[in-house]
């Protein structure tokens, strides 16, 4: 029990801070945005040709590094027609076999992420795991030269800028695993709830989330 | 089992999975990733990741985040105050003044913002509390605020158009110009409601009393000034994207970096008001993004099952309807899944079922963008799911109960299914302002 709520407490406080810089973000993308604006309207700049994309890049990140987060700020919606009217016990029940339906569909997604991932590095066959074991491996052995070496086409994307799609994706596998790590918590604290009828078991909490 | 088979099987179960109370993106992306294993094996398996990667490239996806954070700078700050103080005191001493003048500030608000979370946000915390101190009726307040924000879907900017015009392939500025007659139209069917019932029965929306109408008409005057900042906003968003100096994502990054300038310069920017703007921003923006995530996975394995044949086989080589009665079957069968569905899900999953049949008989898919959005919005008011309801129960304050909230939205349902009849036989509502502005 003791390891189980440490393991809750260190999750959601990493997830928290990783949410909390997600969060500003949103300026950053704000001001790649106006920026690219001004080169496009000033007569003496030509227009940026990396904003579209970073801009991008940084909603990706945005939403899926928050997500962990947004989690715990119980903001996803709930369809609560029967689950409105549950005790608070029930609801832990409900959702202590229901949250699988998330920890499946985040399985799918990473390995997908990691198919692609291996992919954009230039694995062009469908052994994600093998080859991605085989450039951690070289690295340790041979430093970057050596993980280098593993590499066969970097992909890039189809713009003008061509920029290498593998940080994109090696920050969607990041925040996969850390929305999986966040959906075990939650199975966590179901139990624990489930137990003692508290709201918020573990104090984990953050202040300011919705109630359900 | 056959394609069709198949689909009905996805559809139930997602309908099932929802009820069982899940976050309403895991229910949805756990049915596309398990069918899409099952229907195609380990090549299956990519395709919720897929997803994300097409979720990247419609760009055109960053307006929702800055109009997200638009919205809680406008409604937390309270740089909408003055509007609403405006419309109070102009409109007042008419019977149920006080609901239209919110229609009025409602209209306002979405000419600012593409989503119906700002106006909600901002009824709920300024007129709603007004209008009850001042004995409105409380079915007709929650709704009045929640059929004046849905115009927020409808008004240019919309988020959901935007979402329309990247499913439909069709150009995002004659949407948005398609929506303004339609939106104004239906504010003003909203204004007639209020002010015959409230005629008929003045204790739903009694005047203002002559102490609170006695403002010296300097004092008047100068609340007008609350108006030219919705102006300055939109015409800051609207004039670069409209002349095609700046894209439609950077239009929305000037809005929301307008309204932010504004609650600063008028110091409202607080620690705690932009503390909750940035967060709300956050959980807004990961809720709708997920959902997106998750239905555009479920969309594609609906895809891959061929089931926009399968739809257009049915209605038009089976049963060999005519196209008005497919185009009238479709808006019924969406605003039923609108009832019980996700909307945003709604949205990505039935959007690329039925545009390309619509496209395929001949109507025109800007006036159909302008249906598909007041379908939506009445899809966000009916119970039981309905974000505007969610919102709606969230921010209200306690005596209102959730039944209330749900028997308020009957009357404006209906006025907006008479709009929606009204737009339909007469395509010109929508589509004389597109064609006049880009036809020339």
């Amino acid at each position: 029990m003791y390891i189980l709520a440490r393991y809750v407490r260190m999750v959601e406080r990493f997830n928290y801070r990783i949410g909390r810089l997600a969060m500003y973000l949103i300026f950053v993308m704000m001001a790649v945005l106006l920026w690219s604006s001004i080169t496009k309207v000033s007569p003496f700049m030509r227009p940026s040709l990396w904003t579209l994309e970073i801009a991008q890049f940084l909603m990706v990140a945005y939403y899926i590094l928050g997500g962990p987060y947004s989690i715990q700020l119980n903001s996803n919606v709930r369809m609560d027609l029967g689950y409105g009217v549950l005790s608070q016990k029930n609801k832990a029940l409900v959702d202590a076999f229901t949250i699988f339906f998330l920890v499946i569909y985040l399985g799918f997604l990473l390995v997908g992420a990691l198919n692609s991932f291996s992919y954009s590095l230039g694995n062009f066959r469908q052994d994600a795991i093998p080859f991605l074991y085989g450039v951690v491996r070289a690295f340790f052995t041979d430093g970057f030269d050596g993980a280098a070496a593993e590499f066969g086409v970097i992909e890039r994307s189809r713009s003008i800028w061509r920029a290498p799609m593998w940080p994109i994706k090696l920050i969607m596998i990041i925040g996969f695993l850390l929305m999986l790590l966040q959906a075990t918590a939650e199975f966590i604290k179901d139990i624990a709830r489930m137990k003692t009828g508290l709201e918020d078991p573990f104090g984990t909490a953050p202040k300011n989330r919705n109630l359900n | 089992m056959s394609y069709e088979a198949i689909a009905l099987l996805m559809f139930s179960s997602m309908m099932i999975l929802l009820i069982t109370g899940q976050r309403v993106f895991a229910a949805i992306g756990f049915v596309a990733a398990i069918s899409s294993f099952f229907l195609w094996g380990t090549g299956g398996a990519d395709i919720p990741f897929s997803a994300a990667i097409k979720l990247m490239n419609w760009y055109p996806l960053l307006t929702l985040p800055m109009f997200i954070f638009m919205g809680f700078v406008m409604s937390e700050s309270g740089i909408a105050d003055d509007l609403y103080k405006m419309f109070h005191v102009w409109m007042g001493s008419v019977n149920g003044g006080l609901a239209i003048g919110t229609i009025g500030l409602m209209v306002l608000i979405s000419a600012m913002n593409g989503l119906s979370v700002a106006g909600m946000a901002i009824g709920a915390t300024i007129a709603l509390p007004e209008l009850l101190k001042r004995n409105y009726d409380k079915l007709m307040v929650t709704g009045v605020i929640q059929a004046g924000s849905s115009l927020g879907i409808l008004v240019p900017p919309s988020v959901v158009l935007v979402l329309y015009a990247m499913i439909a392939r069709q150009p995002v500025g004659q949407l948005w110009l398609a929506g303004v007659f339609p939106g104004l139209m239906m504010a003003f069917m909203f204004v007639m409601y209020i002010g015959i019932r409230c005629r008929i029965q003045p204790h739903l929306g009694p005047p203002l009393s002559e102490k609170d109408r006695d403002i010296p008409l300097s004092e008047k005057l100068r609340l007008l000034r609350a108006g030219v900042l919705p102006f300055f906003i939109f015409f800051a968003m609207m004039i670069p994207f409209v002349k095609g100096w700046t894209s439609l994502v950077e239009s929305s990054a000037i809005g929301a970096m307008t309204a932010f300038l504004s609650a600063v310069f008028k110091g409202r920017m607080t620690k705690r008001v932009f503390e909750e703007s940035v967060r709300s921003t956050l959980g807004v923006s990961c809720m709708f993004m997920w959902i997106i995530l998750a239905a555009l996975a479920f969309g594609a394995v609906f895809d891959g099952l061929g089931a926009v044949k399968a739809i257009e086989s049915l209605f038009v080589g089976q049963w060999g309807l005519n196209p008005w009665i497919i185009l009238i079957l479709m808006q019924l069968s969406f605003l039923l899944m609108g009832t019980f569905l996700d909307d945003t899900a709604m949205l990505v999953i039935v959007a690329p079922l039925y545009i390309p049949l619509v496209g395929a008989l001949g109507f025109d898919l800007i006036w159909y963008g302008i249906l598909y959005t007041i379908t939506c919005q009445i899809a966000y008011m009916t119970p039981p799911f309905g974000y505007n309801l969610f919102l709606m129960r969230a921010m209200a304050p306690p005596e209102i109960t959730i039944i209330d909230i749900y028997r308020s939205v009957i009357p404006f349902v209906l006025v907006m299914l008479v709009a929606l009849c009204l737009v339909g036989f007469f395509p010109q509502i929508a589509l004389w302002l597109p064609n006049y502005v880009y036809g020339n």
